[in-house]
C-alpha cells in the first residue's frame, strides 16, 4: 500500500470504514435471513480488505478463510441451505421488549466503557473531544459504532441466527478497535487471530445447535413466546 | 516486588526434563482423549491405567517444584513470546485439576455403560474432556494475557460442547444460552485486554504489573475484563445460565464443570485484580457484596429446589460467593489479614472442587439407580443405596464447613481474616451462609430417610463409580486434616507488594 499517495490511502480507509458500517447495519436489521447472511459474508470480505489496508496480510488471509468462507458456510448450514428442513425465510419474531434493566443497562454501560476507554487512550489531559476523535481515526470510530450495533442486535433480536450474526459483528467491531488502539503490534495480531478462531468455532457450534433445535421442536428463539420456551 | 519477579531470573528456567513433564501434562490428556474417540474405554480400570502417566507426571512436577521453588518458562513463536510460570499455587491447582479429571473420567466410563448413552456422542466425551484439561492447565500456568485468552477459550468451547452431548432439546437450549453468554463474555475480556495492550504495550503479567499505573484506562479495562469473567464464572447476578445447563448435562460433565471450569474464571479474575487494581478498595467491596448476595440467594434457591441436580447446581452459585469474599479481604488490607484470606480462599476453592465433584457423582448415582430426579422421590433410598448417600453426606460436611474438612479450615481462616480486618459484614455472611447450606443439604436427608416408601426397583451400578465419588469426598475431608502442606506451598504468594 506504500505506493498509494497519502490522500488516496486515507480516502480508501474512510470508504472502507463507511462500507463496513453499512454492511453491518444491513446484516443486523434485515429480517430476511438469507440476505442478512449474505450481507455478513460481504462484511467479512470487507474486514479482510481492512486488514490488508492495515498491513496485516496474514490476518487478511485468515479473515477471508475463517471469517468469510467458513463462517459463511456455517451460517448457510444453519439456514438449512439445500437440506430438507429449512429455517423460515423471514424472522417474524417480535424483538425483545426494552423493559428489562439487565438487558439494556449492561450493554449500554459496556459500550460507554469501551468508547470512553478508547477515547482516553488517545486523549492526553486537556485535548478536546473533537481532537481525540480525529486522532482515533475512522476505523476505530466505525469499530465503536459496530460494537454498539452488535450489542443492540444481540439484545434486541430473539431469533438465534440473528443473535449469532450480532455476536460475529460485535466481535469484528472489537477487532477493529483492538487493531486501532494497539497499533501494528504482533501481540495485537495474535489476539485477533485467536479471536477469529474462537469466533469461527463459536459460530460452528451455534449453527449446528440452531439447526438441531429447529429440527427437534421447531424452536427459533430461547425466550418465551412463539417458537420458544424458557 | 512480588513472586512474579522470578520471571527475570535465568537460573529458574524450566529444565528440559521439567519442560517435557509440563508438555505431557498440557497435551497428554488431549492425546488420550483423541485415542479414546476411536477406542472408547469400556472398563474403568483401562481409563485409570491410561491416565496414570499424566497423574505420575503431575505428582513428579508437584514434588519437584515444592522442593526447588517456582520456575518459569518462555515460549517463542516468531516475535511473540508466551510466558508460563509455575509456582506453588499453579502446581496445587494442577494437582487438583488432574485428580478431579481422573476421577470424573473413570466415573464417566461406568456412567456411559450404565446409562446406556448413545455411543457416538459418548465417544466425543473423551477428546472434549482432554481439551478441557489442556485449557485448564494452560490457565493455571499462564503468565501472560494471550496464553490466558487461549486457555480460557479452549476450556470454554470444550465446556460448551460437553454440555451439548446429551442432544435433547432441553440440553441444546441450555447449551445455546451458555454458548451465547460465554462468547459475549470472552468478547468483553478481549476488549479489556486490548485496552491494556493499547495503554501499556505489553501482555505479560509481570511487565503489566511493573508498568501499569492506576488510572481511568486501567480501571475501565479491568472493569470490562471482570464483567466478562464474572459472566463466565456465573457470579451473582450473572448466574442464570448455570442451573439449566447442569440440569441437562451428563453427570461427569457437571462434576468437572462445577469443580473446575467456573473456578478458572475466578482464578484469572483474582490474579488480574491483585496485579492491576491493588488499591481499588471500593470495587473490591462491591465484588465482596456481590459474593455475599450470591451466598444468600444461591442458598435460598438451593433450599427451594425441587430437582436433585438443581439443588447441587444452585449450591455452586452460593459457594462461589464465598470465594468472592477474597477481594475485599485481600485488597487494601494489612499483611496479616491478607495472608489468612489468601490461604482460606484457595483452601475453600480446593475443598469445594473436590466436594462438589463428589456430590454431583453421588447425585448421579442416585438418579441413575432410582431413575428419578426429584428430591421427594428419593424416599426409601437410605436402605437401598447407602453408599451414594454416605458420599453425599461426606461432601456435605465439607460444604457446610464442619470439622475436620477443608471447608471448615477454609471458613475458619476467612472468619479470622474478617475479624482481624474488622470487616464485620462478612462474618454475618459466613454464618448465615453456613446455616443456609446446612438447611438445604439436610432436605436431602429428610427425603432419603423417609421409610414409608413404595418398593422401587433399583438399577445396580458398578462399585467403581461410587468408589470414585467416595475418594473425592474423602480427599475433601483429608485436605482439612493435612492443610498445612498445601498452605505452606502457597505462602510465597504472588501479586502483592
Amino acid at each position: 500500500m506504500a505506493i498509494l499517495p497519502e490522500a488516496l490511502a486515507a480516502a480508501l480507509e474512510v470508504m472502507l470504514a463507511l462500507l463496513l458500517l453499512l454492511m453491518a447495519l444491513a446484516c443486523l436489521v434485515d429480517r430476511y435471513l438469507r440476505r442478512a447472511c449474505r450481507s455478513f459474508v460481504c462484511f467479512a470480505v470487507l474486514m479482510a480488505l481492512t486488514w490488508w489496508q492495515l498491513r496485516a496480510p496474514w490476518l487478511a488471509a485468515v479473515e477471508a478463510v475463517l471469517g468469510a468462507l467458513l463462517t459463511g458456510f456455517s451460517l448457510f448450514f444453519a439456514l438449512g441451505f439445500g437440506a430438507h428442513h429449512r429455517l423460515p425465510r423471514r424472522d417474524t419474531l417480535p424483538g425483545a421488549s426494552p423493559s428489562g434493566v439487565r438487558s439494556w443497562l449492561l450493554p449500554l454501560t459496556w459500550w460507554f466503557m469501551a468508547a470512553a476507554a478508547s477515547l482516553l487512550l488517545v486523549d492526553d489531559v486537556g485535548t478536546r473531544l473533537s481532537e481525540a476523535l480525529a486522532v482515533l481515526g475512522p476505523l476505530a470510530l466505525v469499530g465503536l459504532a459496530i460494537i454498539g450495533l452488535g450489542l443492540w442486535g444481540f439484545v434486541r433480536h430473539r431469533h438465534l441466527l440473528r443473535r449469532l450474526l450480532a455476536f460475529n459483528v460485535l466481535g469484528s467491531g472489537i477487532f477493529l478497535v483492538l487493531a486501532e488502539v494497539a497499533g501494528p503490534r504482533i501481540e495485537a495480531q495474535a489476539l485477533i487471530l485467536t479471536g477469529l478462531i474462537v469466533a469461527l468455532f463459536g459460530s460452528l457450534l451455534g449453527a449446528s445447535l440452531i439447526r438441531r433445535l429447529f429440527i427437534l421442536d421447531g424452536r427459533l428463539a430461547l425466550g418465551s413466546g412463539t417458537g420458544g420456551k424458557e | 516486588m512480588n513472586a512474579l519477579a522470578v520471571l527475570g531470573d535465568e537460573a529458574l528456567h524450566l529444565t528440559p526434563s521439567l519442560w517435557a513433564v509440563v508438555w505431557l501434562i498440557v497435551w497428554g490428556p488431549l492425546l488420550l482423549g483423541l485415542v479414546a474417540l476411536y477406542f472408547p474405554p469400556h472398563r474403568m480400570l483401562t481409563a485409570a491405567a491410561a491416565y496414570l502417566p499424566v497423574m505420575a507426571a503431575t505428582g513428579w512436577l508437584v514434588a519437584t517444584i515444592a522442593v526447588s521453588g517456582p520456575r518459569h518458562a518462555s515460549l517463542s513463536l516468531g516475535e511473540l513470546t508466551l510466558t508460563w510460570y509455575l509456582d506453588g499455587l499453579a502446581i496445587l491447582l494442577l494437582l487438583l485439576t488432574q485428580t478431579v479429571l481422573m476421577a470424573s473420567a473413570v466415573f464417566a466410563v461406568g456412567y456411559c455403560r450404565t446409562a446406556e448413552l448413545p455411543s457416538r456422542p459418548a465417544a466425543w466425551l473423551w477428546p472434549l474432556l482432554g481439551g478441557l484439561s489442556s485449557g485448564l492447565t494452560l490457565i493455571w500456568i499462564a503468565a501472560d494475557l494471550l496464553s490466558l485468552y487461549v486457555g480460557l477459550e479452549l476450556m470454554g468451547l470444550c465446556a460448551v460442547a460437553l454440555m451439548l452431548l446429551p442432544g435433547e432439546a432441553e440440553a441444546l437450549a441450555a447449551g445455546m444460552r451458555y454458548l451465547l453468554y460465554a462468547l459475549v463474555g470472552s468478547l468483553a475480556w478481549l476488549l479489556g485486554v486490548s485496552l491494556l495492550l493499547g495503554a501499556w504495550g505489553r501482555l505479560d503479567l509481570a511487565g503489566l504489573a511493573a508498568v501499569a499505573e492506576p488510572g481511568a484506562v486501567t480501571t475501565l479495562a479491568v472493569a470490562l475484563l471482570s464483567a466478562g469473567l464474572l459472566l463466565k464464572a456465573s457470579i451473582f447476578p450473572l448466574h442464570a445460565w448455570l442451573a439449566p445447563v447442569h440440569g441437562a448435562a451428563w453427570i461427569p460433565v457437571s462434576a468437572v464443570h462445577a469443580a473446575l471450569v467456573i473456578k478458572a474464571s475466578f482464578v484469572i479474575l483474582l490474579k488480574l485484580w491483585l496485579l492491576l487494581a491493588p488499591g481499588q478498595m471500593a470495587a473490591a467491596w462491591l465484588l465482596g457484596g456481590l459474593g455475599s448476595l450470591a451466598v444468600l440467594w444461591g442458598g435460598i434457591l438451593a433450599w427451594r429446589a425441587q430437582g436433585l441436580k438443581e439443588l447441587v447446581a444452585f449450591s455452586t452459585v452460593g459457594q462461589l460467593g464465598y470465594l468472592m469474599l477474597a477481594f475485599p479481604l485481600l485488597i487494601g488490607t494489612s499483611e496479616a489479614v491478607a495472608a489468612l484470606a489468601w490461604r482460606g480462599t484457595w483452601l475453600h476453592l480446593a475443598g469445594h472442587a473436590l466436594a462438589k465433584a463428589a456430590m454431583f457423582m453421588a447425585v448421579g448415582s442416585l438418579v441413575l439407580s432410582t431413575g428419578r430426579s426429584k428430591l421427594v422421590e428419593l424416599a426409601g433410598t437410605s436402605r437401598r443405596l447407602p453408599l451414594p448417600l454416605l458420599v453425599f453426606g461426606l461432601a456435605a460436611v465439607t460444604l457446610m464447613g464442619l470439622p475436620p474438612s477443608a471447608g471448615f479450615t477454609a471458613k475458619w481462616l476467612l472468619l479470622q481474616a474478617a475479624i482481624r480486618g474488622e470487616q464485620w459484614l462478612w462474618i454475618g455472611v459466613l454464618v448465615l451462609g453456613t446455616m443456609l447450606t446446612a438447611a438445604y443439604l439436610f432436605r436431602m436427608f429428610r427425603h432419603s430417610f423417609d421409610e414409608q416408601a413404595p418398593h422401587l426397583t433399583y438399577r445396580r451400578l458398578p462399585l467403581g463409580m461410587d468408589m470414585m465419588a467416595l475418594l473425592l469426598a474423602l480427599a475433601a475431608l483429608a485436605l482439612g486434616l493435612v492443610a498445612d502442606w498445601p498452605l505452606e506451598l502457597l505462602w510465597p504468594w504472588g501479586g502483592r507488594t
